[in-house]
C-alpha cells in the first residue's frame, strides 16, 4: 500500500504537506504506545500517552495514532475536519511518545503535530473554544489570562521594582503564569535570587517582558508567536547578558525554539536572532551547590516530610534537565526523597501544557489526579515540581479531587530554606 | 467524517458506552492500514468493549446483522490482517488489559487480549519468570502474538510460543462463551491435555473463528545464568549446516543467523552490495543454566560443535557481537532489537517480510532464489534463520523496508515477496501470518482436502463469515 501525497491537499495544506517526508518515516509499529525499558536495574512498563489513556481509540494514542490520522489526511484518506482537528489538539505534545520513538520521524513529532494546529488556524478547523477564548486577547495584552499587560508585574513589590538594575548579568523572565497566577513563584524567585546576591534585573518597563509565545507556538498560531517572540528579542539583550527562567515552558521556547535550528526549533518561523545564553532557576542552583556556595537549612515545617519531584516536560523531556532539580531537592535537610517510577525522561506529563489545559480542561485535570494517584501510592506528603503551569494544574487537582497533597516549586523552599555560604 | 449507519453505531454505544464506539473517519484511520503494502480499507466502526459479556454481546449483534468483525490489538502483526478487508467492526481489545492470575506454583499466567509485552515481561519478572519474548514492539499483544504462532526467545528450547497455550476462554462468532482445556473443568488453566484439542480451531486462524478473550499459557523461570555466543560464515550452507548441528544437542535457548544485510543498521534500502571481505552470515545463539558449570558445559559443547563443522567443511569465521547487541539478546523484551529501527527506520515508513516456517535443509537453497528476486527488485536479502525446537525447521524469513510514498517502490517490494513464496511453498515453505496474497498463492499448491475441512470448520463456527472475513483466502 502506498500513501502518496494528494497534489490537492499539498495545496490546501502546504505547510503540513511540507513535511510529509519526515512523516512517512513513521512506519506505524507503535514503539511509541507504551513505556518501557527492561534492563537488570530497571523493570519499567507503564502507559504514557495522556490522550491514549483518556480518549482511548488508536487515533488518540501516541504519535503512531496521530501520525496515522496526518498520513490519512495527507493522501487524501480522510478530510481534515473537526474530528481530526480534535485528535491533534487534545494532546499537550508532552513527547512522552517521542522518547519511545526509533524512527526519524522522532525529531519531527512536535513540529508535525504544532504544524497541524497550525494549518487547523489557517482553515478555522475545530480550534477548541478555550484556546479562541485568549487568541486574540495574546496579541493585544501580551498574556493567555486574559489579563492587562500594565498588571503584568502588579505582584512585584515597589521597593523591589524600584531598585532592580537597568542592566544586570541575568534578566529573570517570569513568564505568564507567574506574573499573573503563580505569582508566589515569581516572588519566590526574586527572593532566592537576592538572598543569593544574584546580579539580576526584570525587564518591567511598560515594554519589557511580553509573553515568550509558547502558548502560541504550542497551539499553531505562529503569527502571534512571531511578534511575541519578534518583541522579547529585541528587548531582553537591553536588560542583560543571559536570560534566566522559572518556568519551564519559557525555558524550553526561549532556548529552543528561539534559537535551534529546525526540526524541533522555530527560527524558520519566528525568524529572530536570538542569542543570549538561557538557564532555568534549578541549574544555576544545582551549579551553585555544585560549588559549594550555597546550602539549605532545615525548615521545621517539612522535617521528616516525604518529597517527591514531578518532571515538568519542558524542563525534562523536551531539554533534557533532569538532574538539576533533583540535586536542589536533594540538598535540602530533614526531608526524604521518593521518586515516581515514571519519572525523567519516563514521566507523565501533568496535563496542562500544548494549550490541554485551556481547550480541554476536563482532560487536562484528569491527567493530573493520576499523577498525584501515583504519588500519593508512593506515600508521598508533598509534590514538588519547577514550572508554574505543572504547579497549578497539580494544585489544582490535589484540592479538587480532595488528595491533599500541597504542591511547591522547588524555587518556593529554596527561597526559604537558601543560606549563602560564600 | 461519518461512515456506517447510525442505528448500527447506537447499537454498539450501548453495548460498550457511548466513549468507546465511533463511526467518525478520523478515527477510524489508523485501523485501516498497518506497516505492510497491503491495500488499506476502512472500517465503519471501531468497537472498545471491557468486558466478556460486551464481546458476546458486539458478536451476537453483528451476527444477527452480518456486519464484519475483526479482532484487534495493535496491528503489529506485519500482514496486513486486521485490515478489514469487508469493512465494518474493529473490535479493539485494548482495553481488555488484566494479567488474570499468575500462578507460580504449576508456572502458567492467565491473560486477557490487551497484556502487552512490556506488561507481562514486567509483572512475570517480579516474581522471577519469563515468556517467550520476541523482538517485536513491545506495546504489541501477547495473546495475539501467542494465538498467530508468534515466535519468542526460547524457541530453540520450548517451540513456537502457541506451543506454550494452555487453556483459552473464547466467544463464538455466534455470541456463545467457551471453556477449552482445563479451565473448562476448574479454574485451573495449566493444560489443554488430555482432552480434544479443541484450541485449534482457533490458534492460528488469525482472528476468523471467535475472539479468544483469555489464554492459559505456561510460563518459565528465569535462569540466572546466561551467554551468547557468536559465529559468522562465509554462505548459508556453511551456515545453516552448523545450526542443525548445533541445535541437534538441545542445549540453546535459541540460534538464529542473520544475513549481512539483516546485521545491518538500519537494512540498506534500496539494496546495496556487501562488502566482498564481510561475511555473508553472522549468527548468535544464547545459552542459559543454573550454574556457570552448566553454562560452562553448554560452552564447551558448543565449541566442539564449530570445531566439527569447521571438518566438515563449513567456512566458519570467528567475530564477536558488540557488547550492546548481547545485553539486547539476554535481556528482553528489548529496546535494543525490539524496535523497527534495526529494519526500517528512514526507509519511508514501509515494513512487510516473507515469513516462513520452512524445512532448515531447504534454507539455503530457497535463500539463493530469494536473493535472486530480491536484488532484481532493489531489495536487499534481509534474511534471518532460526532452527526451532522439533524437528529441524524454523524461521526463514525475509525483513523487508521499502518506501510508502511511491507506488512503484510498493509494487516491488509486493511483487518480491509474492514471488519468494511462489518460489518457496513447493519446497515445504509455510508462511506464518500470511497476508491475503500469500494466502492465494498457498491454496493454489494445498490439498483439496485441506481446504475442504478448513472452509467445513469455517462455516460450521462462523455461519454468517463476519469474523475477519477475506483472510485465510476463503470464504
Ligand atoms: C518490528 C517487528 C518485529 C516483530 N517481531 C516479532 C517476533 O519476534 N515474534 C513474533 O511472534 N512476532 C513478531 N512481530 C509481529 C507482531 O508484533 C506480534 O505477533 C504481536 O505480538 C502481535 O500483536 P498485536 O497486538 O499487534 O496483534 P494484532 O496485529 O492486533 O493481531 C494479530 C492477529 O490476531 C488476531 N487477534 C487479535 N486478538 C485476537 C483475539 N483476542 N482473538 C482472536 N484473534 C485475535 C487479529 O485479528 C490478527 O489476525 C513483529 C512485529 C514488528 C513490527
Amino acid at each position: 500500500m502506498a500513501l502518496p501525497l494528494s497534489k490537492d491537499v499539498a495545496r490546501k495544506y502546504p505547510e503540513l504537506a511540507s513535511l510529509y517526508d519526515h512523516l512517512m518515516m513513521c512506519t506505524h509499529c507503535g514503539n511509541c504506545r507504551y513505556f518501557y525499558e527492561y534492563r537488570p536495574d530497571v523493570n519499567l512498563s507503564a502507559p504514557n500517552c495522556l490522550s491514549g489513556e483518556y480518549f482511548y481509540f488508536d487515533s488518540y494514542t501516541a504519535s503512531r495514532g496521530k501520525n496515522a490520522v496526518l498520513k490519512g489526511v495527507l493522501s487524501g484518506r480522510i478530510p481534515f475536519d473537526e474530528k481530526a482537528a480534535h485528535v491533534i489538539f487534545a494532546c499537550t505534545t508532552c513527547m512522552a511518545c517521542r522518547e519511545m520513538c526509533e524512527t526519524d520521524v522522532k525529531d519531527w513529532l512536535n513540529r508535525l503535530f504544532e504544524t497541524a494546529r497550525r494549518e487547523a488556524w489557517k482553515n478555522n478547523i475545530g480550534i477548541p473554544a478555550g484556546i479562541k477564548k485568549w487568541s486574540e486577547h495574546i496579541k493585544v495584552e501580551h498574556n493567555p489570562y486574559l489579563e492587562k499587560h500594565a498588571d503584568r508585574f502588579a505582584w512585584l513589590p515597589a521597593d523591589i521594582r524600584n531598585s532592580l538594575p537597568k542592566k544586570a548579568e541575568y534578566v529573570y523572565f517570569v513568564g505568564c503564569t507567574a506574573s499573573y497566577r503563580q505569582k508566589n513563584i515569581a516572588l519566590a524567585t526574586v527572593e532566592l535570587f537576592r538572598k543569593l546576591g544574584i546580579d539580576f534585573t526584570i525587564a518591567v518597563d511598560g515594554d519589557g517582558e511580553w509573553c515568550c509565545g509558547s502558548p502560541a507556538l504550542r497551539t499553531g498560531q505562529w503569527d502571534t508567536a512571531k511578534e511575541l517572540a519578534e518583541h522579547n528579542a529585541q528587548v531582553l539583550d537591553k536588560y542583560g547578558d543571559k536570560v534566566i527562567t522559572t518556568c519551564a515552558g519559557c525555558f524550553r521556547t526561549l532556548i529552543q525554539d528561539y534559537q535551534k535550528e529546525a526540526p524541533e526549533g522555530y527560527k524558520d518561523v519566528l525568524g529572530i536572532d536570538f542569542n543570549m545564553p538561557v538557564i532555568h532557576t534549578m541549574q544555576l542552583l544545582a551549579e551553585l551547590i555544585d560549588k559549594g556556595e550555597v546550602e539549605f537549612q532545615e525548615l521545621p515545617e517539612f522535617a521528616g516530610k516525604v518529597f517527591v519531584y514531578h518532571d515538568p516536560c519542558h524542563l525534562g523531556r523536551h531539554v533534557g534537565v533532569y538532574d538539576e532539580p533533583r540535586k536542589v531537592l536533594n540538598s535540602f535537610k530533614g526531608i526524604k526523597v521518593v521518586e515516581a517510577e515514571r519519572s525523567r525522561q519516563w514521566s507523565w506529563c501533568c496535563g496542562a501544557g500544548g494549550g490541554v489545559r485551556s481547550g480541554f480542561p476536563d482532560f487536562s485535570l484528569w491527567a493530573s489526579k493520576v499523577r498525584l494517584e501515583e504519588f500519593k501510592e508512593l506515600g508521598a506528603e508533598i509534590v514538588t515540581s519547577a514550572c508554574p503551569f505543572c504547579w497549578r494544574n497539580l494544585d489544582d487537582a490535589s484540592k479538587m479531587f480532595s488528595f491533599n497533597l500541597p504542591v511547591y516549586d522547588l524555587a518556593e523552599i529554596a527561597a526559604k530554606a537558601v543560606v549563602k555560604k560564600k | 467524517m461519518p461512515r456506517g449507519v447510525d442505528r448500527v453505531l447506537k447499537t454498539l454505544q450501548e453495548i460498550v458506552g457511548r466513549d468507546y464506539a465511533s463511526n467518525e473517519e478520523a478515527i477510524l484511520m489508523p485501523y485501516s492500514f498497518d506497516l505492510t503494502w497491503n491495500e488499506p480499507r476502512m472500517p465503519d466502526y471501531v468497537v472498545m468493549p471491557k468486558t466478556v459479556e460486551e464481546v458476546q454481546r458486539v458478536l451476537s449483534f453483528a451476527n444477527r446483522e452480518r456486519i464484519p468483525v475483526v479482532p484487534y490489538v495493535s496491528s503489529t502483526n506485519i500482514g496486513g490482517l486486521c485490515i478489514p478487508e469487508e469493512g465494518g467492526i474493529v473490535l479493539d481489545l485494548r482495553r481488555m488489559n488484566r494479567i488474570i492470575k499468575i500462578d507460580t506454583e504449576t508456572h502458567y499466567a492467565v491473560i486477557e487480549p490487551g497484556v502487552s509485552h512490556a506488561q507481562f515481561s514486567r509483572e512475570l519478572k517480579k516474581v522471577g519468570f519469563e515468556f517467550g519474548w520476541g523482538v517485536h514492539p513491545a506495546s504489541a499483544s501477547v495473546l495475539a502474538m501467542t494465538l498467530q504462532h508468534g515466535i519468542g526467545h526460547l524457541n530453540g528450547r520450548f517451540g513456537v510460543n502457541s506451543q506454550f497455550i494452555s487453556s483459552m476462554e473464547v466467544v463464538l462468532p455466534t455470541g456463545e462463551v467457551c471453556k477449552i482445556g482445563s479451565c473448562a473443568y476448574s479454574d485451573e488453566w495449566h493444560s489443554l491435555l488430555p482432552l480434544p484439542m479443541l484450541a485449534g480451531l482457533f490458534i492460528g486462524w488469525l482472528g476468523t473463528t471467535g475472539v479468544v478473550t483469555k489464554l492459559g499459557v505456561w510460563i518459565t523461570r528465569i535462569r540466572p545464568y546466561k551467554d551468547v555466543l557468536t559465529i559468522a560464515a562465509e554462505d548459508a550452507e556453511s551456515m545453516t549446516k552448523y545450526m542443525v548441528m548445533w541445535r541437534d544437542l538441545e542445549l540453546c535457548d535459541e540460534i538464529t543467523a542473520v544475513s549481512w544485510w539483516l546485521a545491518q543498521i538500519p537494512i540498506p534500502y534500496p539494496y546495496q552490495e556487501k562488502p566482498p571481505d564481510a561475511p555473508e552470515w553472522f549468527s548468535y545463539t544464547v545459552i542459559s543454566g543454573w550454574s556457570e558449570e552448566e553454562l560452562e558445559y553448554k560452552r564447551k559443547m558448543w565449541k566442539e560443535v564449530v570445531a566439527k563443522a569447521r571438518q566438515k567443511g563449513c567456512k566458519l569465521i570467528d567475530f564477536e557481537y558488540p557488547p550492546e547487541a548481547k545485553r539486547g539478546r539476554t535481556e528482553l523484551p528489548s529496546r535494543i532489537v525490539g524496535s523497527t529501527k534495526n529494519y526500517s527506520k528512514s526507509c519511508g515508513g514501509g515494513l512487510a517480510w516473507p515469513g516462513t516456517f520452512t524445512p532448515a535443509k531447504n534454507w539455503p537453497i530457497l535463500y539463493e532464489k530469494m536473493k535472486e528476486i530480491y536484488i532484481k527488485h532493489g531489495l536487499s536479502p534481509a534474511t534471518r534463520f532460526t532452527d526451532y525446537r522439533g524437528a529441524h525447521y524454523g524461521m526463514w524469513r525475509v525483513m523487508t523496508p521499502f518506501d510508502k510514498r511511491n507506488p512503484e517502490a510498493v509494487w516491488h517490494a509486493r511483487q518480491a515477496m509474492r514471488e519468494v513464496v511462489e518460489v518457496g511453498v513447493k519446497a515445504g515453505m509455510i508462511p506464518y501470518k500470511p497476508p491475503v496474497d500469500y494466502w492465494n498463492v498457498m491454496n493454489a499448491h494445498a490439498d483439496p482436502g485441506w481446504l475442504m475441512l478448513l472452509c467445513k470448520i469455517k462455516d460450521c463456527l462462523d455461519p454468517n463469515h463476519i469474523m475477519n472475513p477475506g483472510k485465510l483466502g476463503i470464504r
